[in-house]
C-alpha cells in the first residue's frame, strides 16, 4: 500500500495527464458513435429489413476481439488516437444502436397512431413523440456504450493512443503491480462515475440534454482549434520507445541531445508505446520518426536473410545497418557500448565456491539447479543451443517466470537462471553475469532508428544522437534500469544525470 | 357527409372489406358496430386514411379524400382513439393541444381553448392542465382525449372504440358526455364499437358489420325490431343486451295499457335512463307509446331478470 501512494506521488501529473487523455479518448469515440448510431437508427425505422440487416452487421463487429480490430486498423490508419478511436466507435455502435433503434421501434403503435390521426409533421413526430418516448432506451444504450469505451480504451495504449493502458501494460510488461493498479483502478472508478452521471442526465429533459451534447461538441471543437493554434509552428519530432524502463531513459537522453543543439526543435516522446513489429510499422508509416532497436532484434525480427547472426558486435551491427537501407531505406546510426541480450547469471557466493567466470566454466558443475524462463528453455538460441556450444547439462532444470527467477536465485532455491543483461535485478542483488567466452548468443546493442529521408533533411539531430554511440557500459545500463525501475526515479532525471556526468551536455562536446 | 362506395379492403389471406358502401350524413351521430375482426375499425380509418382502400372510394362533401394534402385532411378531422392513447411524456394540456400546435396556433390561444374544454368535459382545467397522463384514471384519460379530439373544432370526429377498457360507471358517464356533445356541436361522429348496448345507446343511426360485409343500416330502433337476417338476431342475443332496453319492459308484460299522461321515453331508451329519471323524481311515472310505467315495475323487472339468470 506503501509503494501504492509513493508511485501515486511520484507520477501523479503523468497519471492525470493519462486520465485526461483516456476521458478524451472515451468522449470522441462516444460522441461520434452517438453522431452516427442515432441518426441511423432514425433513418431507418420505416426500413425493418435494413435495421435487421444493420442490427446484424453491428452485432458481427462486436464479435471480433479488440486487438484484432486494432491490427486490422494499421495498415489503414496508422497508429495513435485514430485507430484507437475508430475501434471504440465500432465496439460502442452495436450498444447505441441497438438500443436506439428497439427503442424507437417498440413504441406503442397507438400512439405512433394517435401521432399520424392528429396530422402532425414528421419533425414533430420523431422530437416530440417518437425520441421522448424512446430516451431511456437511448440512455441505456450510450451508457452500456460508455462503459464499454471506457474499458476499452485501456487497449489504446497498445497502439500508442494512450490513456490510462499505459499504466496497464506497463505493469505487465515490468510486472510494476502500483502500475498495473493504478491503470485498472482509475479506469474502473472512471466507468463507474460516468455511468452513474448518465444516470443522473438521464433526469433531464430532452432539450436540455441536445443543448448539453451540443455545447460539448462546440466545446471540444474550440478546444481543439485553439490548441493547434497555441501550438507553435517550429518543426516537431516524435521520438518513440518500446515498453520498459531502458528504452524510456534512451529516449530522454536522445531528447535532451537533439535539444540541446536546437532549442527551437520541439520533441515529442511515446514512452510505452509497443512492441517491436509495432513500432517498427510506425516508423515506416511516419507516425514516429526515431526510436531506439538493438541490433539483434533487427538481424532476427525485421530484416530478411540474417538468420545467422554475426557474433562479432561490430559486423552485427554492419549488417543491420546494411539490411535495413537496402530493405527498407532506413538509416541506423552507431550503437551504444552496452548490450542487451541474454546472459547466464549466478549469485557472487556460488561464483565465489566454484570459480565461475564464463559459462565454460559452468559446463563442469551439472550438479547446479538451473531455472530458465520458458522460452529460454525452448528455443534453438537458448537453453538447447547452449547445450550444444557448451556441452552444459544441468541434472535439475526448471522452467519459471522471468519476474520470479532473480528472487528465487537470491534466496538460494536455484543456482542458475538466464538473464537479460541491463536487467536492474542483477544490480539488486548482486548477481554475476557469467562471459560467453565462445560469443553463443548474438550481440544485442541498442542505436537510433529513422527513416534514411528523415536523416538527410536533418544533419544536425544525426550530429546530435552520434555523440550516445559508443557510450554507457552495461553495468551503467543496469544501474539507471536500477534507479528507474527499482528505485522509482524518473527516467528523465536518470537521463539527464547520465549525460551531465559524462559531459555530453556540454556545448561543442568538448 | 361521408361517402363510402364499394370499397374492399383486400390482405393477403383475407378479405377485411368486401365491397361496402355506406352514407354518413352531416351531423350525425353514426355508429360502426360488429363483433372483433368484423373490419368496422378498418371503414373507420379510410375516412382519415390511416388505411386505404384496395378498391373503391371514400369522399367527404362528396370530394375524394385522395384529393387532399393527407396531413391537411388529419389536422381537419378528430380523433378518440382506445383508452384515450395521451403520449405520456406530455402534460394534458400538451396532449390536448397536439391538433393545435400543428395547426399553428400561439400558446396562449392553445391553453385557452383547452381550459374551456376541459372544464366542459368535466375536468376542472385549473386541476388538470399540468398534470401527466399516468396520474388520470382512466375515464379522466379519455376525456382529455375527447377534449384533444374536439380542440380543432373538426367537422368529423372519429371514435375507435374509445370506451371499451372502462369500468361501466365511468362508460356511462362518458356515453352521456359524447351524447351531450354531440347535441351542442352538431359535428359529425362516427363512433366503432363491438358493444351493441352502446350502439343502441349513442347512435342516430348505426351499421352493422360481420366479417367484412354490411349486414343492416338503420335507426336503432328499426334494427331491434326487424333485424335484417339471423347474424344482427343473434348479435343482439349473444350481446344479452334485449334487456336493458323499455321495450323489452313492456314486451315481458310489465306496466299498464293506458292513456294517462307521464313523461314520455322511447323504446329504445333503456332502463338506466328510466332509473337516473328516477333518481331526481323518487315516483315519476314514465310512457312508453301505449304504456305506462310506474317505478314499482322496474323493481319487478330487475327480479325477473335475476330469476332468469338462476
Amino acid at each position: 500500500m506503501n509503494s501504492l501512494s509513493s508511485y501515486i506521488n511520484r507520477n501523479s501529473s503523468d497519471i492525470i495527464a493519462a486520465l485526461g487523455q483516456h476521458i478524451e479518448l472515451s468522449i470522441i469515440a462516444i460522441l461520434i458513435t452517438v453522431v452516427l448510431a442515432v441518426p441511423l437508427a432514425v433513418v431507418l425505422i420505416d426500413h425493418r429489413k435494413i435495421g435487421e440487416f444493420f442490427l446484424q452487421v453491428t452485432s458481427v463487429i462486436q464479435t471480433i476481439p479488440s486487438l484484432a480490430i486494432l491490427g486490422i486498423l494499421i495498415p489503414f490508419v496508422g497508429i495513435g488516437t485514430v485507430p484507437a478511436i475508430i475501434a471504440l466507435v465500432l465496439y460502442a455502435i452495436m450498444p447505441v444502436f441497438q438500443n436506439t433503434y428497439a427503442g424507437l421501434t417498440n413504441i406503442d403503435p397507438l400512439l405512433i397512431e394517435a401521432a399520424d390521426a392528429f396530422g402532425v409533421s414528421k419533425r414533430f413526430k420523431l422530437f416530440r413523440v417518437q425520441f421522448p418516448l424512446a430516451l431511456p432506451m437511448i440512455i441505456s444504450g450510450i451508457r452500456i456504450a460508455v462503459v464499454m469505451v471506457i474499458g476499452t480504451a485501456t487497449l489504446a495504449a497498445l497502439i500508442g493512443g494512450g490513456g490510462l493502458g499505459t499504466y496497464i501494460l506497463l505493469g505487465i510488461q515490468t510486472n510494476n503491480n502500483d502500475a498495473l493498479i493504478v491503470g485498472a483502478v482509475l479506469s474502473a472508478i472512471l466507468a463507474l462515475i460516468a455511468s452513474a452521471l448518465i444516470k443522473v442526465l438521464a433526469r433531464a429533459s430532452f432539450k436540455r440534454l441536445v443543448i448539453g451534447i451540443g455545447i460539448l461538441i462546440v466545446l471540444f471543437g474550440g478546444f481543439a482549434g485553439i490548441k493547434t493554434m497555441l501550438t507553435p509552428k517550429t518543426q516537431t519530432i516524435t521520438i518513440a520507445g518500446k515498453m520498459g524502463g531502458e528504452p524510456e531513459v534512451l529516449i530522454n537522453m536522445y531528447k535532451d541531445l537533439i535539444q540541446q543543439a536546437n532549442p527551437n526543435i520541439h520533441v515529442k516522446l511515446k514512452r510505452n508505446f509497443g512492441g517491436t513489429s509495432f513500432l517498427f510499422k510506425a516508423l515506416q508509416n511516419q507516425n514516429i520518426d526515431i526510436y531506439p532497436e538493438f541490433t539483434g532484434t533487427v538481424l532476427q525480427s525485421l530484416v530478411k536473410g540474417h538468420k545467422n547472426v554475426a557474433a562479432n558486435a561490430t559486423t552485427a551491427y554492419k549488417d543491420a545497418a546494411q539490411a535495413l537501407k537496402q530493405q527498407y531505406n532506413l538509416t541506423y546510426l552507431a550503437p551504444m557500448k552496452y548490450q542487451n541480450g541474454y546472459g547466464i547469471t549466478v549469485t557472487k557466493a556460488i561464483a565465489d565456491k566454484y570459480h565461475l567466470r564464463t559459462f565454460a566454466d559452468l559446463a563442469k558443475y551439472p550438479e547446479l539447479k538451473a531455472a530458465f524462463d520458458p522460452d529460454f528453455f525452448q528455443q534453438a538460441d537458448g537453453y538447447p543451443g547452449l547445450q550444444k556450444a557448451y556441452g552444459l547439462h544441468f541434472n535439475s532444470v526448471r522452467t519459471m517466470e522471468p519476474s520470479l527467477r532473480y528472487e528465487a536465485l537470491a534466496k538460494g532455491k536455484v543456482d542458475v537462471t538466464d538473464a537479460y543483461t541491463t536487467d536492474p535485478q542483477i544490480k539488486k542483488y548482486h548477481l554475476i553475469l557469467l562471459q560467453d567466452n565462445k560469443s553463443f548468443f548474438p550481440p544485442y546493442q541498442g542505436a537510433p532508428l529513422m527513416r534514411t529521408h528523415f536523416a538527410k533533411k536533418n544533419p544536425t539531430i544525426v550530429k546530435s544522437l552520434n555523440r550516445l554511440a559508443g557510450k554507457i557500459t552495461t553495468s551503467e545500463m543496469q544501474e539507471m534500469n536500477y534507479r528507474v525501475t527499482v528505485k522509482h526515479e524518473k527516467a528523465a532525471v536518470v537521463a539527464k544525470d547520465y549525460l551531465n556526468d559524462h559531459h555530453l551536455l556540454d556545448k561543442k562536446g568538448k | 357527409m361521408i361517402k363510402l362506395e364499394n370499397v374492399t379492403k383486400r390482405y393477403a389471406s383475407n378479405d377485411a372489406l368486401n365491397n361496402l358502401s355506406l352514407t354518413i350524413k352531416s351531423g350525425e351521430l353514426f355508429v360502426l358496430v360488429g363483433p372483433s375482426g368484423s373490419g368496422k375499425t378498418t371503414l373507420l380509418k379510410m375516412i382519415n386514411r390511416l388505411n386505404e382502400p384496395t378498391i373503391g372510394n371514400v369522399t367527404i362533401d362528396s370530394a375524394d379524400v385522395k384529393s387532399f394534402d393527407i396531413r391537411h385532411l388529419r389536422q381537419n378531422i378528430g380523433y378518440v382513439l382506445q383508452a384515450g392513447a395521451l403520449f405520456p411524456n406530455m402534460t394534458v394540456a400538451q396532449n390536448a393541444a397536439i391538433q393545435l400546435e400543428t395547426l399553428g396556433w400561439d400558446r396562449q390561444k392553445r391553453d385557452q381553448r383547452v381550459a374551456e374544454l376541459l372544464d366542459r368535459v368535466g375536468l376542472r382545467a385549473t386541476l388538470f392542465m399540468n398534470r401527466m397522463p399516468s396520474e388520470l384514471s382512466g375515464g379522466e384519460a379519455q376525456r382529455v382525449g375527447i377534449v384533444r379530439a374536439l380542440a380543432a373544432e373538426p367537422n368529423i370526429v372519429l371514435m375507435d372504440e374509445p370506451f371499451s377498457a372502462l369500468d361501466p360507471i365511468s362508460k356511462r358517464q362518458l356515453q352521456d358526455l359524447v351524447i351531450q356533445l354531440h347535441r351542442e356541436l352538431a359535428t359529425t361522429f362516427v363512433f366503432v364499437t363491438h358493444d351493441m348496448s352502446e350502439a343502441i345507446k349513442l347512435a342516430d343511426r348505426l351499421a352493422v358489420i360481420h366479417n367484412g360485409t354490411l349486414q343492416q343500416v338503420g335507426v336503432p330502433n328499426e334494427i331491434l325490431a326487424k333485424p335484417a337476417n339471423a347474424f344482427v338476431a343473434t348479435f343482439f342475443d349473444e350481446n344479452d343486451t334485449q334487456n336493458i332496453f323499455l321495450n323489452q319492459v313492456v314486451k315481458a308484460g310489465f306496466g299498464q295499457p293506458s292513456t294517462e299522461v307521464g313523461q314520455v321515453l322511447k323504446g329504445t331508451d333503456t332502463i338506466f335512463d328510466w332509473a337516473a329519471q328516477l333518481k331526481t323524481t323518487p315516483d315519476l311515472v314514465i310512457k312508453v307509446e301505449q304504456t305506462t310505467l310506474r317505478p314499482v315495475d322496474l323493481i319487478n323487472y330487475l327480479a325477473s331478470l335475476e330469476q332468469e339468470a338462476k
